[in-house]
């Protein structure tokens, strides 16, 4: 009894991290799981895949059973996300061509006996315990009878169960009707673990996900979990709270602004993220490179993103506020990337960026702008992964600054299209104030977590020897700005001549 | 197991087939049993029946992309044929041997 409860939770690493994160460690072991999903959606990559990540982790070899697709193909694929499939066929995988040859003519009943007894010579032959059917419902076509196949299914079933073998098993669904409701829908019910993949498109994108329907013996996150395939095949971008939350840091980072570290009570804590908002032309790239430069002067390693500005642009244009990110370039310190918003769905981005910042390994990381995410390929996709962005980086320790677009023409609605604002650890907001025909930049602080901060509304001041906050300077319970201000200023010094606009820029506050 | 010489060339015109079976199984009594009946019908001195029980030869029906038992491949004359299922349907069996459908139905 207490054998048998022991077997059922045993599983199999399938090496991909958010998939083993999603069925708690893995697929089960020497039970049958079926991979579902419409035409496309990355079945037999997967298959393969945790066939691959079997034989290279765990030394375990497999058996690859195709019944649709060209087996050299099948092994082609695999080399072009790095696999070396050439090595792993000398011994530890096997691949079985199970496609039907034209022209088969049926007549009578029949089973699966040959193919069962041939793989059991075969596993036992070369020591395979994990065994894939890739598209089975190409051979269960063949039965034309919902009888037969189930019965051919259970009997696959067994054989795997009475010759220790974890199978895995792939079949199309369409994609617009629930899983059951199909053809073979009582395979979910067969098997022990299924899993239904899905693909759709929201404004032109593609966006994959995976979800666990069932786990016998297991539990399972429940909810659709969004994937990719990449460079390196699978990945899948797991969202549940197993990872344990770090240490909060008492640290402080500078924002790379004196006045405005002291505006957040010091600077932003380590391994928090700050958001930064403003409309178009505000200056939200300058203070995320600030930022950035500030790092690097601190000698830590730092990775600029930016979406649809190529880093030669950024770098220029900072370099005309005194902020010189080209010596850090060079020295390898900071990397920057440049990301097209409208090439790949948020998911994509999402994978592309753990990827950078696994190369780099920063510590401080600026994204310009975080609302590029959600350009295209749906809000919701992109706010999770907004969510997901925030938690990799303060798992990692990460500093991480945020810049993003608020697009309403009310500005005093202070959302963001993201609803990131509600995860930002501090949130910074730049604002234009219209006074006496000038329009001037207005920094205030809207949200600093853990720290008191200013709630003045401060004038952000770019000038060529770099970027500072004004003095705050009321008049009449007005913040004043600008020439406004510097007027102001000359008067309480008793000089009424209009300072040059350098000086009052370098000399404001004193 | 009744098995063929393969360098044995078969006089022209004639018929060979293996059979992909599993010994003793319905299915495959029937199949082999529906074959040596057709073929003492329709080609009694001109027919030849190789037999391979794919549990003690698994690897070769794997080899040979038999996916099913019984299989029954009809080798010569070309082109080769796959009938797979227990041939009951007898019908179907004919018409993939390419048996003219005069000389059936005068049977």
């Amino acid at each position: 009894m207490n054998e048998s409860k022991n077997a059922a939770t045993e599983k199999i690493s399938t090496g991909i991290e958010g998939f083993d994160d999603i069925t708690f460690g893995g697929l089960p072991k020497q039970r049958t799981t079926v991979l579902m999903g419409g035409p496309g959606c990355g079945k037999t990559v997967l298959a393969l895949q945790i066939l691959v990540n079997c034989a290279l982790r765990h030394h375990t070899p497999g058996i690859f059973v195709a019944f649709e697709e060209n087996v050299r193909r099948v092994s082609a694929n695999g080399e072009m996300f790095g696999w070396d499939m050439r090595e792993l066929e000398k011994k530890q995988l096997h691949f079985v061509d199970a496609c039907l040859r034209p022209g088969v003519v049926r007549s009578g009943s029949f089973d699966i006996t040959a193919l069962l007894a041939g793989l059991e010579a075969k596993a036992r032959e070369m020591g395979a315990k994990l065994v894939v059917f890739d598209a089975i419902d190409v051979l269960l076509s063949l039965l034309d009878d919902p009888a037969a196949e189930c019965r051919e299914l259970y009997r696959l079933h067994e054989w795997l169960a009475t010759n220790e073998l974890t199978g895995i098993v792939t079949t199309k669904v369409e994609d617009d009707q629930p899983a059951t409701a199909q053809r073979y829908g009582f395979m979910p019910f067969m098997a022990d673990c299924a899993v239904l993949l899905s693909q759709r498109v929201a404004d032109r994108v593609t966006m994959r996900t995976v979800r666990v329907l069932k786990y016998r013996g297991s539990p399972n996150v429940l909810n659709e979990v969004p994937f990719v395939v990449g460079p390196a095949g699978v990945e899948v971008g797991s969202s549940n709270g197993v990872h344990p939350e770090p240490q909060p840091f008492n640290e402080r980072v500078s924002t790379g602004i004196e006045r405005l570290d002291a505006m957040v009570g010091g600077g932003f804590y380590r391994a928090t993220n700050a958001l930064i908002t403003g409309s178009s032309g505000a200056g939200k790239s300058m203070l995320a490179g600030t930022f950035i430069e500030a790092a690097c002067l601190r000698n830590e390693r730092s990775l600029f993103i930016s979406f649809d500005e190529n880093s030669r642009d950024i770098t220029r244009d900072l370099a005309t506020v005194n902020v010189n990110l080209a010596p850090h370039l060079a020295s390898g310190l900071l990397r920057m990337e440049a990301m097209r918003s409208e090439a790949a769905s948020s998911e994509e981005h999402f994978m592309h960026i753990k990827r950078l910042i696994a190369a780099q390994a920063p510590r401080c990381v600026a994204i310009d702008p975080l609302s590029a995410l959600a350009r295209l390929g749906g809000g919701l996709a992109a706010r999770a992964v907004a969510e997901r962005l925030v938690y990799l980086c303060r798992n990692a320790g990460i500093t991480v600054l945020f810049t993003s677009l608020l697009e309403g023409v009310d500005p005093q609605l202070e959302t963001t299209a993201l609803h990131i604002s509600t995860i930002a650890d501090s949130w910074i907001q730049i604002s234009y104030a219209l006074l006496d025909g000038e329009r001037n930049r207005a920094l205030s602080v809207i949200k600093s977590r853990g720290s008191k901060h200013s709630t003045q509304l401060r004038e952000l001041i770019f000038s060529d020897s770099g970027i500072t906050l004004a003095e705050p300077y009321t008049a009449g319970g007005k913040v004043l700005m600008g020439t406004l201000r510097m007027e102001r200023e000359n008067a309480q010094r008793g000089d009424g001549s209009r300072p040059l606009l350098a000086e009052a820029m370098n000399g404001d506050g004193q | 197991m009744k098995e063929a010489n393969d360098s044995e060339i078969p006089a022209r015109g004639a018929y060979v087939f293996r059979v992909y079976l599993v010994d003793g199984a319905p299915n495959s009594v029937c199949a082999l049993a529906n074959l040596y009946a057709i073929c003492r019908k329709h080609f009694p001195d001109s027919h030849r029946i190789e037999v391979i029980d794919v549990l003690k030869e698994p690897l070769r029906a794997l080899g040979d992309s038999v996916l099913v038992t019984p299989t029954v491949v009809k080798i010569s004359p070309a082109p080769e044929q796959q009938i797979i299922g227990n041939l009951s349907e007898e019908e179907e069996v004919l018409r993939a041997l390419g048996l003219p459908q005069k000389e059936r139905d005068s049977v």
